[in-house]
């Protein structure tokens, strides 16, 4: 039976090798062209079309003036398994020795590099980039970026913008919140499922909410206190006015929603206060929201009751 | 103890629930006599003066109530069986009369259906 | 060698203090060992003490735990309690006297009220088991700005001899009803007749006794009971001036007790039975509307439920209209000035947010009033609306609308200071504690004020 088995396992294999011999196609490496030194160059390009007559007269010499018996690839990374990353890694290696002896600046305050990811690379190349190869290559990288910026050669720069994405995000910043010419600073918070715009301006501590006073819009004074607890962690209450609009969510929510963004148009007004703001736990927006609900599920997690049959 | 057509009631209870004691007095017909002699929602059949007391045993006794309505469902029950109708042998057999379903749920219909019905 | 180890596990004896007592062998008894009783012997199976069988059963209470008497939950919950004596006394504000109210200088400062006030306000029903008097150890009243103006609109009805009428509104727990506490200890220690009516909602909630009037067209409605009652409050807080004024009229056919030279006290206590109570307290109107009587101060509470179609229902089983009830009317007619009072005096009604319904026409009476006050355009009925009470309309359109929102944060700094010096604040009290609390309590409405920093104080 063993025998049989192990038989018949191996006319399989030999099927699958079989097939696999007809089916596989050999994809073009559509990015990478190979640089091939050819044979015939010399002679073909040289000759005209309308000397064929002559071709016969002029048999060239094959071989003359070829070094080589075989084509030779363009970059010995050429038999590699990722010839192009090979070729980067080699590139950056001998720019490391290159210019090891210049100055550098600690990790902190070299620049900051929107550096390209692993699948990234692994797409821009269309080659399977080990993780380990591409971790040693950005740590080179990485070095050569703590060169001191002023003294940084332009082949460095240039070699370090392949290793870059395209876009910044590190320029993607959000627009700062601005005092207008009424002296309002526009804050935006959110919590669970509302949003709250505040309008703060430097005031006696009049706060409206949708209009209405705290004591109407919250009946809970829990939320009430949590609403301007912005001002109150920071005892500004009595220097500013607020008036917010809030919609979206329950109670909780919009308090909390207010809460941030007051905080966000006091430090508009006041910058120094931002610590304090970010200790009184005013500045980070709680992301926390409801779970969603799954299929097969009673709940978000809830499953129904198991049953025998 | 406050005597209201011959029933003893007890002086804390309501007037309208003493009312509604009796068989074929609802809630509207409670209200409207008590709108006629003035008497409040919340009123205690001891706070009543005697001559009110007299007035509502008075106005009750013109009443078809408890034996005398009871008497009139049992007429029209009779009637119907008698003429020979569904709803007549319906109320014989103790089911329900007006189309409900019969696999379920006829307790209500096996208590209460009956041609010398009592409640 | 086993046992010297056993014997170092063996825990050391302590050392003993000898004893002082000497030791009785015999146990203490008072009783003869005759008379105590041997366990019965035990001869046979029989006199095995028996197996009970453990049940798992919740034990049965045997002990009959004492219910509540009728009306004693109740009662406890609407007591009102004046004064707690783990509050600090404040010491170092003045008591109210007669002027003190009305004076512009008094704006903003916390009176003691005088102790004979506090009972006759008691006895007025004027205390609130939803105040936080409980809190205190003697019941103090803030001066508003606006209670001064109040006072002094009270003071110059004396002069103009003719009635103030008023309506107090403003947004829930601003003190309205306090307010009107103010106007009736203002009155109590100006030596007027006030009558106050503590909940307009008992009027017409169906809940008390009434009876019809003979020969009215539409029927009217008296309410014995609630008559009575109120006479009896009447007479609790206003005995002394009671007392001191004698009857205009004859009023011997009611009570043989009354003679001409009777006072209005004797009027007051004339009634016994229920039945009587109407005639009574209408005479005591008519007497306090004469000329030459002391000044009337007639308040009411809850001013939505009287201004509706009430719960009873007349003989013919139609709903009566507030209206027609006759204590209703009398203060209804009062309020828009069909009852004139010759001796200056004022009627106030003060709305209620808590308890309260959706009223269009009152809000719309209201709202055109004040806009009319403050000559504003004047707010149109809404064309959709097809409950319009013009009745409400004539009974409010002379009345004077008294709005009470917020206080001051100067006011609100004199509140919270005597709240502190009470030992309810913990917190030390500075211009930003003040500022904290007023914003938190709606700019200042001090029932929400309360609520934000005296909440864990309330029982």
């Amino acid at each position: 039976m063993a025998t049989i088995a192990t038989g018949l396992r191996h006319a399989k294999c030999a099927g699958s090798i079989a097939a696999a011999q007809w089916r596989t196609a050999v994809l073009p490496r559509s990015t990478f062209s190979l640089a091939i030194r050819s044979i015939t160059s010399d002679s073909q390009k040289t000759t005209p079309p309308n000397l064929e007559v002559e071709v016969a007269a002029s048999v060239p010499i094959p071989y003359q003036g070829v070094t080589h018996a075989r084509v030779v690839p363009a970059t010995p990374s050429y038999f590699s398994r990722e010839p192009q990353f090979n070729d980067l890694y080699i590139g950056i290696s001998k720019l490391l020795t290159k210019y090891n002896h210049l100055p550098t600046v600690p990790p902190s305050e070299a620049p900051q590099m929107p550096w390209t990811k692993l699948e990234e690379m692994r797409a821009q190349m269309g080659e399977p980039i080990k993780a380990s190869h591409y971790a040693k290559v950005m740590r080179v990288a990485k070095r050569l970026n703590l060169i001191e910026p002023s003294l940084r050669p332009q082949e460095v720069k240039v070699a370090l913008t392949e290793f870059t994405r395209d876009i910044n995000p590190f320029l993607n910043m959000p627009n700062p919140i601005t005092i207008d010419k009424f002296g309002r600073a526009v804050g935006v918070g959110k919590r669970k499922e509302s949003t709250a715009r505040a309008f703060v301006v430097e005031g006696t501590g009049e706060i409206l909410v949708n209009g209405k006073t705290l004591s109407e819009a919250f009946g809970r004074v829990h939320d009430r206190e949590s609403a301007v607890w912005a001002l109150t962690a920071t005892q500004r209450l009595d220097k500013y006015n607020v008036w917010a609009l809030v919609e979206g969510g329950g109670t909780t929510g919009q308090a909390e929603a207010i809460t941030l963004a007051v905080a966000k148009a006091l430090v508009a007004h006041e910058p120094a206060l931002k610590t304090a703001l970010r200790r009184a736990g005013c500045i980070t927006r709680d992301p926390r929201t409801v779970e969603r609900k799954k299929h097969g599920h009673v709940k978000a997690r809830k499953m129904p009751a198991w049953v025998k049959r | 103890m406050v005597f209201i057509l011959g029933v003893s009631f007890h002086e804390g209870q309501l007037v309208k629930k003493a009312l509604e004691s009796f068989y074929a007095l609802g809630p509207t017909t409670s209200a409207r006599i008590m709108a006629k002699y003035s008497i409040h929602n919340l009123a205690k059949v001891g706070s009543l003066s005697p001559k009110t007391v007299t007035s509502l045993t008075a106005e009750l006794s013109q009443m078809s109530i408890e034996s005398d309505a009871r008497r009139q469902v049992q007429e029209n029950i009779r009637r119907l069986k008698d003429i020979g109708s569904y709803r007549g042998r319906r109320h014989a057999m103790g089911l329900p009369v007006r189309g409900q379903r019969t696999r379920t749920q006829t307790a209500t219909a096996n208590k209460l259906n009956r041609v010398d019905r009592r409640a | 060698m086993a046992s010297i180890s056993l014997r170092s596990l063996v825990r050391p004896s302590l050392p003993v203090a000898p004893r002082i007592q000497p030791i009785i062998i015999a146990a203490f008894s008072t009783t003869s060992l005759v008379s105590a009783a041997a366990p019965p012997a035990i001869k046979n199976r029989k006199d095995l003490p028996k197996k009970t069988k453990k049940t798992y059963k919740k034990k049965q209470n045997i002990v009959p735990v004492k219910k509540p008497a009728p009306g004693e939950r109740k009662a406890f919950r609407k007591r009102i309690q004046l004064s707690n004596n783990s509050a600090l006394p404040v010491a170092g504000l003045d008591a109210l006297e007669a002027q003190t109210m009305a004076r512009p200088e008094s704006s903003g400062r916390m009176f003691a009220v005088p102790d004979e006030v506090v009972d006759q306000l008691r006895a007025l029903e004027a205390f609130k088991s939803t105040q936080t008097w409980n809190l205190f150890r003697k019941p103090h009243v803030l001066v508003r700005k606006e209670t001064v103006e109040l006072m002094g609109r009270l003071e110059a009805s004396l002069e103009k001899k003719e009635a103030f009428k008023c309506v107090l509104t403003g947004s829930r727990l601003s003190g309205k009803s306090l307010m009107l506490l103010q106007a009736m200890s203002y009155a109590l220690l100006n030596e007027w007749v006030v009558i106050h009516i503590p909940e307009g909602q008992d009027l017409t909630n169906g809940n008390t006794e009434y009876s019809p009037v003979p020969d009215t067209e539409p029927m009217q409605f008296t309410q014995p009971v609630y008559c009575l009652k109120l006479l009896q409050n009447i007479y609790k807080a206003n005995r002394a001036v009671l007392e001191k004024t004698p009857l205009k009229q004859d009023w011997s056919r009611l009570s043989a007790t009354l003679k001409p030279g009777s006072t209005l006290a004797d009027l007051a206590l004339s009634a016994k039975e229920s039945e009587f109570a109407w005639p009574t307290l209408s005479a005591l109107w008519t007497e306090l509307t004469q000329p030459g009587q002391p000044p009337v101060l007639l308040t009411l509470d809850g001013l939505a439920h009287i201004n509706k179609v009430s719960a009873y229902r007349d003989p013919a089983f139609n709903p009566v209209h507030a209206h027609e009830l006759l204590l209703v009317r009398t203060f209804v007619d009062a309020l828009s000035g069909k009852t004139k009072l010759p001796n200056g005096g004022a009627v106030i009604a003060a709305t209620s947010q808590n308890n309260t319904h959706f009223h269009p026409s009152q809000e719309l009476a209201l709202s055109q009033l004040e806009a009319g006050q403050a000559g504003k355009p004047v707010p149109k009925p809404d064309p959709y609306e097809r409950k319009y009470d013009d009745r409400v309309y004539d009974a409010l359109k002379n009345s004077t609308v008294m709005r009470l929102e917020g206080v001051s944060k100067e006011e609100a700094r004199v509140l919270m200071e005597y709240w502190g010096a009470s030992g309810m604040l913990r917190s030390v009290l500075d211009s930003r504690v003040v500022a904290e609390k007023w914003a938190l309590g709606g700019h200042g409405i001090v029932g929400e004020m309360e609520r934000a920093s005296l909440i864990t104080m309330r029982m």
